[in-house]
């Protein structure tokens, strides 16, 4: 019971990081009808910058964390401006072969800066564990989770309260009806891609204290991350949420009561199974023949 | 089934509809619509835009099933019958915006419109066994003479979307014609068309159900479709709210209504 | 009609002659165990090309399919001492029934969720090869896969297996010109440029599907036969995600719907690493350009796009 308690706690810390990538996918997709393929080198992008700015530059944590997942969102925006809007035939297969190159390319841009070492990062906070029924639960878990709620919480009120989050909405809708009622799409696309490679970089930052961050660490997490979004149902918010904690926990469990083998394979198993059965995920609604 | 007979002709009607129902969401295209077709009649559907005429051609075809009813063609349900079944059965279409396959040539359209009369597969594809190049060149030798038909015998090896748009429905007609059908259906062939272009389709539609087709035709030209056809039914928010031959539906007042109350 | 086939023809004897030259003229190992590998690659690029060129359907998965072939018959020639010739069609069956059995569901998918469930399906096979250690020797790979040998002839030698790849090549290249040829192809064309016009006129695009992706399976596994008997040891590292990425770019890159493109695609991205190797740190960055800059300026892939630019100064003086 203290074991699978243990399991849990720690597949709960592995989701929310899932889930944060998750919310960056499912975002973009809202607004793009787009998958980024390049979204887990963001990821590694905000965890290499962070662990630079907070190391070497001696930043404090909340400045450091600032800063690198503004700079990883220009860069995403960026990539919007320089290299999805230039496709002049925006066909899946293209689009997925561009932003395949693009994460080749931030991969080695990543292995330029930091080199193939791994890099470490102390925990935000020096509190000791929490004993919960003898399961040991990491301050930095703790740390982890509420960041998940609270960006979640945050881009909750921003696409319901704000005149911005409301348009970026319609844009979701329909690409064409927001621009004929005077909504500035491209702007609204390319502020999806600085939220979305945004949400990259926290998810980034906040793995930063548990596992090596080096530049290839992203191609496995964004992968995982989408397998989170569909489970979830792509497209939505708190979907992209329980799809994460899901695939977390899942694989927590797989690990420690089945094998140490399933843990990488849980999440496209998961992938195959929603994908046979319920396409739109377990709580999604989008329509698969659409597309 | 064989009593269900036409009380004109005498003969089994080729395709028969009983209260077939279709709505997408809270939208009912197709409400509890009922009719026959005799065959080698032609059938003129109209209906104002929106009346679900469209809807009741994809539903005939078996692109998507109906939510009641029941659809009757040569005595046999078509019911959840795939649509390669129902085309190899004799049920063909044209649709309202023009379906071509663009990146191929003018002929091989037609040729892949005989994909149900033809037969090589893999391995004959692979082995070029005799038998397939027979049916190869005999597929050929009928694409050539359908496009003689429509008249773009010379334009064979142009890519399909370098043809003009009333050539192009003429090929998508043709390209129908090739699956050798026993009921045509043909959703505003002559959208598009210019007079001159839809007076030579209404001659060709005649040529057509000489050679023992059944037509159904949905056309808002009334010209075209008031000469061509034996019968017509009218169609308006998914109900049928008329159907007789041409003189009588023109005078019908629930039709001068629905056509009045909206753009014609 | 005629003129592209006599077009074929002389592409088809071309070919013939630039490798029966190459193999006499490059003496260096190195050098011809690289053009072994463009052959390799033009195979595993042919299928896919299939599957995602005339049926315009994507996999992200296809390295399974060339894992698959590759431990298929380094199980059955190693731990069963099967001889490799009887271990190649039973690579290919079973790489054509697991296509069948994971194609039934997914090529119900379209668009990304097809990228995505393929994905899933590469990944996990990847997964299979590195973790079922008992079998497939894990992930530190699998030793002593034995070289080919017919009768009196070696393909132990780099020039022999060369040859033989080639003239696999140049029948695959065949067979494919084939089918895209017939009625079959055709089937698959039309399902390209659009599925509902494709059912309407009576295309099975179901099964066609499904028997495209079988084909492109079958000659992954090829692929994966000849890749194991080059190199002896084989390692799920090759069989990953990126592998997967790359034959794909190969497709898109050589040209869709264009099985000299599938010719052209391989050797590019065959040789581009042996190029970029003077990049040595900037490797990962340039390739990553070329890919992004091909998708964004010349989209239909570089025969599609230089034939079009070359049509187009063409056409000019008439306007
Ligand atoms: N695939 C579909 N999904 C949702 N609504 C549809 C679909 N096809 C048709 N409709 C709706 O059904 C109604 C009838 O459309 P349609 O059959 O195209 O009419 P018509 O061909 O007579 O102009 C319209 O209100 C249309 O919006
Ligand atoms: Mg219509």
């Amino acid at each position: 019971m203290q074991e699978v308690l243990q399991y849990i706690f720690s597949g709960i810390t592995s989701g929310a990081i899932y889930a944060v990538i998750a919310v960056g996918f499912s975002m973009l997709y809202n607004s793009t009808e787009l998958i980024n393929f390049a979204h887990g080198e963001f990821v590694m992008l905000g965890a290499l910058s962070f662990v630079t700015l907070s190391g070497p530059f001696q930043l404090p944590l909340l400045p450091a964390f600032i800063l690198s997942v503004a700079g990883v969102a220009v860069i995403g925006m960026l990539f919007e401006r320089l290299a999805i809007r230039t496709v002049r035939t925006p066909n899946p297969i293209v689009l997925i072969i561009i932003t395949v190159g693009a994460s080749i390319f931030l991969k080695g841009v990543g292995m330029l800066i930091w080199g193939k070492d791994a890099h470490t990062m102390p925990p935000f906070s020096g509190h000791p564990p929490l004993d919960i029924a003898g399961a040991k639960l990491l301050a930095q878990s703790l740390w982890i989770v509420a960041i998940l709620f609270i960006t979640v919480a945050g881009l909750h009120l921003f696409y319901k309260k704000t005149l911005t989050g409301k348009a970026m909405e319609a844009c979701a809708i329909s690409q064409k009806a927001a621009w004929l009622t005077g909504i500035p799409s491209k702007f609204m696309v390319l502020l999806a891609f600085g939220l979305s490679t945004g949400m990259g970089a926290v998810a980034g930052v906040i793995i930063s204290p548990i596992t090596m961050s080096s530049y290839d660490m992203g191609t496995m997490l964004g992968l995982k991350g989408f397998c989170a979004a569909m489970l979830g149902g792509l497209g939505s918010l708190w979907g992209s949420v329980i799809g994460g904690l899901l695939l977390g926990i899942l694989e927590a469990l797989g690990v420690g009561l089945v094998s140490s083998g399933l843990k990488d394979a849980t999440a496209f198993l998961l992938l195959l199974f929603i994908l046979y059965v319920r396409p739109s995920g377990i709580i999604g609604s989008v329509e698969v023949e659409r597309f | 089934m064989s009593d269900r007979r036409d009380s004109r002709t005498g003969s089994r009607p080729l395709l028969e509809l009983e209260a077939v129902s279709k709505s997408f969401g809270g939208v009912h295209a197709v409400r509890g619509v009922s009719f026959q077709l005799t065959p080698e009649s032609i059938t003129g559907l109209i209906g104002p835009n929106g009346a679900g005429k469209t809807t009741l051609f994809n539903l005939i075809t078996g692109l998507f099933p109906a939510n009641s009813g029941r659809m009757i063609y040569e005595g046999e349900t078509t019911h959840k019958v795939c649509i390669h079944e129902l085309v190899r059965r004799g049920i063909s279409r044209t649709f309202q915006n023009v379906e071509l396959f663009e990146s191929m040539s003018v002929l091989e359209n037609i040729l892949v419109g005989q994909h149900s009369r033809t037969r090589c597969g893999m391995w004959g594809s692979i082995f070029r066994f005799p038998w397939v190049l027979r049916e190869e060149q005999q597929a050929r030798r009928n694409a050539l003479a359908l496009l003689e038909f429509v008249g773009l015998e010379d334009y064979a090896a142009q890519k399909s979307s370098d043809l003009p748009f009333g050539w192009q429905r003429l090929l998508e007609l043709a390209r129908a014609l090739a699956a050798r059908p026993k009921l045509l259906l043909l959703d505003e062939p002559a959208a598009g068309l210019n007079i001159v272009e839809t007076t030579q389709l209404g001659e060709l539609i005649k040529k057509i159900r000489e050679q023992g087709v059944t037509i159904l035709l949905v056309e808002h030209d009334m010209s075209l479709t008031m000469t061509v056809s034996d019968k017509i039914i009218v169609l308006d928010q998914g109900v049928k709210i008329a159907e007789g031959p041409p003189r009588e539906v023109q005078r019908d007042e629930a039709v001068v209504k629905a056509y009045l109350g909206t753009t014609g | 009609m005629d003129n592209r086939s006599n077009w074929h023809r002389i592409a088809y004897a071309a070919l013939i002659v630039i490798v029966v030259l190459t193999g006499m003229l490059v003496s260096n190992a190195y050098h011809l165990q690289l053009l072994t590998f463009i052959g390799i690659n033009t195979l595993l690029a042919l299928g896919l090309n299939m599957l995602m060129g005339y049926a315009g359907q994507i996999s992200l998965g296809h390295a399974a399919f060339y894992g698959i072939g590759a431990y298929t018959t380094a199980i059955l020639t190693v731990h069963y001492a099967i001889s490799p010739w009887l271990a190649l069609p039973a690579a290919i069956l079973i790489a054509m029934a697991i296509a069948y059995i994971v194609g039934v569901p997914t090529l119900k998918l379209s668009g990304y969720y097809l990228g995505m469930g393929t994905l899933g399906f590469g990944m996990i096979v990847h997964i299979l090869f590195r973790e079922w250690s008992g079998v497939t020797g894990g992930a530190s790979g699998f030793i002593g896969i034995p070289p080919l040998e017919l009768g009196p002839v070696s393909f132990s030698s780099g020039r022999n297996y060369f040859y033989l790849v080639w003239a696999i090549v140049l029948l695959s290249l065949i067979i494919c010109r084939r089918i895209i040829d017939s009625r079959l192809g055709r089937g698959l064309r039309s399902i390209h440029d659009g599925e509902k016009a494709a059912r309407a006129v009576g295309v099975n695009t179901g099964k066609l599907k499904l028997q495209v992706f079988v084909l492109s399976a079958a000659f992954s596994a090829l692929a994966g036969f000849l890749y194991a008997h080059l190199v002896y040891f084989i390692s799920p590292g090759t069989f990953d995600f990126i592998t997967s990425i790359r034959i794909v770019t190969m497709v898109v890159i050589g040209g869709m719907a264009s099985i000299w493109g599938a010719l052209l695609g391989a050797s590019l991205l065959t040789l581009l690493p042996e190029w970029l190797h003077s990049f040595s740190e900037f490797e990962m960055v340039v390739y990553g350009l070329i890919l992004m800059s091909v998708m964004i300026f010349l989209p239909q892939g570089l025969t599609r796009g230089l034939m079009d630019i070359y049509e187009r100064s063409k056409r000019q003086p008439d306007r």
